[in-house]
């Protein structure tokens, strides 16, 4: 990476040149003034943190490493230590300001009336929530093949089942959404069901219709995929195009 | 575009951080209620001068956090659209 020959004329394609030095960094004012916006400002502090690291390379001390990245202090601790510094106000902030009330201890001789999982596994309770999708066979006499629990249980076995199958069906070599408009719409299925068959698990707190509720649940993740599937397969064009170009100007092929 | 996005997440997420805490002083009779947050006002929010600033703050987040998320995410953006559009067409001509 620490290529310290003499610079020839051509135009330097790794941004080495427009890095400003110490005394020129522009201020936050002007940076606002700007019409380029974000993505120019996170070009230059990239810019900026390579420069740097390059300028370590040089010194003589400085041990060769293979792995280009961001050194642990101060780069990586000031980043988590401000994020671990906004959840726990957060959670300071919210235990103060809403303290929960405290219930009477739990009763063990009776059932509570509602009983749920935690709420990550809500999904799965909602799997076992089908009754309603439970094909009623009209050659057993209208009656169903399997109860409503072991047709729930079996679900769990559809869905798990899936998710296991997609790595193989998708080696997940795209690096952003934009250029697998399908799997995407796929994943913003997956996320959408996800969300609205937790819903449906609690369909007894909800406060709206529990049939349209049911309805939602599986008509929702289409609309969203449809959605996601159209407006990526809209901006597929024109946003690859300035990938590839952004791209070759840092990068050019040799 | 993303400068945008960030001032209607912000305000979004803000105000309607300010919205819920207000919200569940004076719409939540109980955190296991399917109706938190949204209930009528609870007894005693409309007494003192304290208890009216509350009250009408969290109307004020509430709407601020929606008007303020489609102003910046809506709004400008197709404002800035429309713009571009008359621009081209001028030219165009």
């Amino acid at each position: 990476m620490s290529d310290n020959e003499p610079e020839n004329e051509e135009i330097r394609s790794d941004g080495a040149g427009i890095v400003a030095p110490d005394d020129e960094t522009p201020t936050w004012s002007e940076r606002k003034a700007r019409k380029t916006g974000l993505s120019r400002l996170t070009y230059e502090y990239f810019e900026r943190a390579r420069r740097e690291d390059q300028d370590l390379r040089t010194e003589s001390d400085y041990v060769e490493r293979d792995v280009l990245a961001f050194p642990t202090w101060p780069h990586e601790t000031v980043r988590n230590l401000s994020i671990a510094s906004f959840f726990v106000g957060m959670i300071l902030f919210l235990s103060a300001t809403m303290p929960p009330h405290i219930g009477n201890p739990a009763n063990p001789s009776t059932t509570p009336a509602v009983i749920l999982p935690d709420w990550y596994l809500y999904w799965s309770f909602g799997l076992l929530k089908l009754g309603p999708l439970n094909p009623e066979i009209a050659i057993l006499g209208d009656q169903m093949l399997m109860a409503d629990r072991t047709y729930g249980v079996l679900a769990n076995g559809v869905v798990v089942g899936f998710i296991a199958i997609v790595p193989f069906l998708n080696k997940g070599s795209a690096r952003r959404p934009v250029e697998q408009p399908f799997w995407s719409a796929v994943g913003v299925f997956g996320v959408v069901f996800a969300f609205t068959i937790s819903l449906l698990a609690i369909k007894n707190l909800m406060p709206m219709n529990v049939d349209l509720l049911f309805d939602l649940t599986f008509l929702l993740p289409f609309v969203f995929g449809t959605i996601t599937y159209a407006v990526l397969k809209t901006m597929r064009e024109g946003y690859m195009y300035n990938l590839n170009r952004r791209y070759y100007r840092l990068r050019p092929p040799k | 575009m993303a400068d945008e996005f960030i001032k209607g997440l912000g305000i979004l997420t803000g105000s309607g951080l300010a919205w819920l805490v207000l919200a569940s002083w004076y719409r939540t009779s109980s955190f296991e209620s399917s109706q938190q947050l949204i209930e009528p006002l609870s007894s005693g929010a409309t007494e003192g001068l304290f208890n009216i600033i509350g009250v009408t703050l969290m109307d004020v987040f509430l709407w601020f956090a929606l008007l303020g998320a489609l102003t910046f995410w809506v709004l400008i953006p197709a404002g800035h659209q429309i713009m571009s559009a008359l621009e081209e067409r001028r030219n165009a001509q």
